[in-house]
């Protein structure tokens, strides 16, 4: 039966596609249809149809690989998940209409067809899923990797003195972050002052207030001052609107304001020196 | 996997045996130290509540997996009086022993899933677990 | 069973190192050692260093700040020092925040500290 369809495919596979096309571009959700160029849409289409027929075709022992191959091209189509799922089942469902029409379907073997198609979209749906969802994965993985990356080396600036900048979106496992290497830094540069720049935070929200504050409680616990820079005045805004009490720090507009008064504390000053 | 190991609490150097087999199944698991900081603080708060309010009760510890998360699960039990008002404990600073009242709030802090089941005069199961990152 | 810590004397300070984790009766032995030694020597300041303890649970929390405050009392001012990044954060997450204690970075800076403290 696998090969009476894939015969009957490849025989009629201009008038499949045609339909199957027609079917898809009926779809409004994906823009795949309304952004490409025909010629685009015509070899994609004719690839896929020659996937779907190599899918069906595979030998036991080559299916695996097929399959697995069959989900990584699809992928790369760039196709939205909803969109190659209902692709793969109008495909099967074009086949069946197709076949029916022409009439080569019967009684007595319309159940073992059905089983055919079912057995064929079946795992090629699932193995979409997998590939789609693997390729998520690594997505997100990355953009927690480069988000980490981002976030916050503390950078000695001074005998004594640290600045950590702060820049992009600080959420809670960020902050944790954030936290771990301000502590670890302090210790390690044996600062007395750490300034936390918050100049490159865009939003700073009750949350993200409330971790800095952990942060700056846990700095004087190790035994140095943290110091807050680079309050915007959106930011002294949103802060005193939103009832975040920060009074119990140093906070300073600016970060040269702000290393002014880290060298005050440390009973230092810059002096202007006049060479002739 | 489903590795456990459990200490009985009965004494007060139990509470240390619990916290030490705490910081080693932390560190078998692969938690960095910040991480092994909270999970053996956190066994150290559960392990005393058993001591202080229950007399008696036991600490289980698994190395659990769900997924491609691993973690370590902290179950504190015992057959105590139980807790009355599960929201009140859990509230920063509510103490019926003159302590700091930071044990269960903070554990549910230090850690990133929190439970409670108590009955009232039958005893208490508090189950905290850490997910490795 | 019970160890306990030795305190040193430093001139006006007493300095003590905690080397080792602390169990209940320790702790709450040290607090009345410490008393007991301030009370002997007159001492006006005193240098906690607690470099090796590696994660503080609230009771510990609370003998420490007990400490600090019966010192205070006393007439001398504690600095804790060395306090691990990961035992801060801890801490912090307890929900301890040790408001009014004097820290250092370690028992040198502590030393500083008191003494500067104890000009003013
Ligand atoms: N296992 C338990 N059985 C019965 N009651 C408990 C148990 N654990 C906690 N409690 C009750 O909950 C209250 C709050 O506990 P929690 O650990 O938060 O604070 P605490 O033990 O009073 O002080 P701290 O832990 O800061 O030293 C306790 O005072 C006690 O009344
Ligand atoms: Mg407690």
């Amino acid at each position: 039966m696998n090969r009476e369809i894939a015969i009957y495919i490849q025989k009629n596979i201009d008038k499949i596609l045609e339909r199957w096309k027609a079917k898809m571009e009926d779809d409004q959700d994906d823009r795949f249809f309304q952004i490409m160029s025909d010629q685009v849409i015509d070899t994609t289409v004719r690839e896929f149809g020659e996937l779907m027929v190599s899918s069906l075709t595979a030998s036991e022992e080559t299916y695996d690989e097929k399959l697995k191959d069959f989900s990584v091209q699809i992928v790369r189509y760039g196709w939205s998940i909803t969109f190659v799922l209902r692709a793969l089942n109008n495909f099967s469902e074009v086949i069946y209409e197709e076949m029916e029409e022409e009439g080569s379907l019967n009684e007595s073997n319309y159940k073992s067809f059905r089983e055919v198609l079912t057995n064929w979209i079946t795992p090629l749906n699932q193995s979409v899923v997998d590939a789609y969802s693997k390729v998520w994965e690594k997505t997100v993985n990355l953009q927690k990797i480069a988000l980490q990356e981002l976030s916050a080396s503390l950078i000695p600036v001074f005998d004594k003195i640290s600045v950590m900048p702060l820049v992009g979106t600080i959420d809670t496992e960020r902050a944790k972050l954030i936290m771990e290497n301000l502590l670890q830094g302090v210790v390690k540069h044996r600062a007395e002052v750490v300034l936390l720049d918050i100049t490159g935070v865009p939003v700073v929200d009750t949350m993200v207030a409330h971790h800095i504050i952990q942060a700056a409680d846990a700095v004087r616990l190790v035994g140095a001052k943290c110091m807050l820079v680079g309050i915007r005045p959106e930011i002294a805004q949103t802060i005193v609107t939103l009832g975040i009490n920060l009074t119990d720090f140093t906070t300073t507009s600016t970060l040269q304001r702000g290393m002014e008064q880290a060298l005050a504390l440390t009973n230092r000053a810059i002096v202007e020196v006049n060479v002739k | 996997m489903n590795l456990r190991s459990s200490v009985d609490i009965i004494t007060e150097w139990d509470i240390v045996a619990a916290r030490q087999l705490g910081r080693n199944e932390a560190k078998d698991v692969g938690f960095g130290t910040v991480d092994q900081a909270r999970i053996t603080t956190a066994i150290s708060e559960l392990a005393r509540n058993i001591y202080l309010y229950a007399g008696k009760g036991n600490i289980e510890i698994k190395q659990i997996a769900e997924g491609n998360l691993k973690g370590l699960q902290v179950i504190a039990s015992d057959k105590g009086p139980g807790i009355a008002d599960v929201r009140k404990v859990m509230e920063d600073g509510f103490t019926t022993s003159g302590g700091l009242g930071a044990g269960l709030p903070g554990v549910k802090r230090l850690m990133d899933d929190f439970k409670i089941e108590t009955v009232f005069g039958e005893g208490t199961v508090i189950s905290a677990t850490k997910w490795l990152r | 069973m019970m160890t306990r810590i030795p305190i040193l004397k430093l001139r006006e300070c007493l300095i003590v190192s905690i080397q080792w984790e602390l169990d209940d009766q320790t702790a709450l032995a040290f607090q009345e050692d410490l008393l007991a030694k301030l009370h002997t020597t007159a001492a006006r300041g005193v240098v906690l260093d607690l470099t090796p303890i590696d994660f503080i649970d609230s009771f510990i929390a609370k003998v420490l700040g007990d400490v600090i405050n019966m010192s205070g009392l006393m007439g001398a001012k504690v600095v804790i020092t060395g306090i691990q990044p990961a035992v801060a954060i801890t801490l912090i997450e307890l929900g301890i925040r040790l408001e009014n204690v004097v820290t250092a970075l370690d028992l040198e800076n502590g030393l500083e500290k008191l003494e500067r403290e104890l000009e003013d």
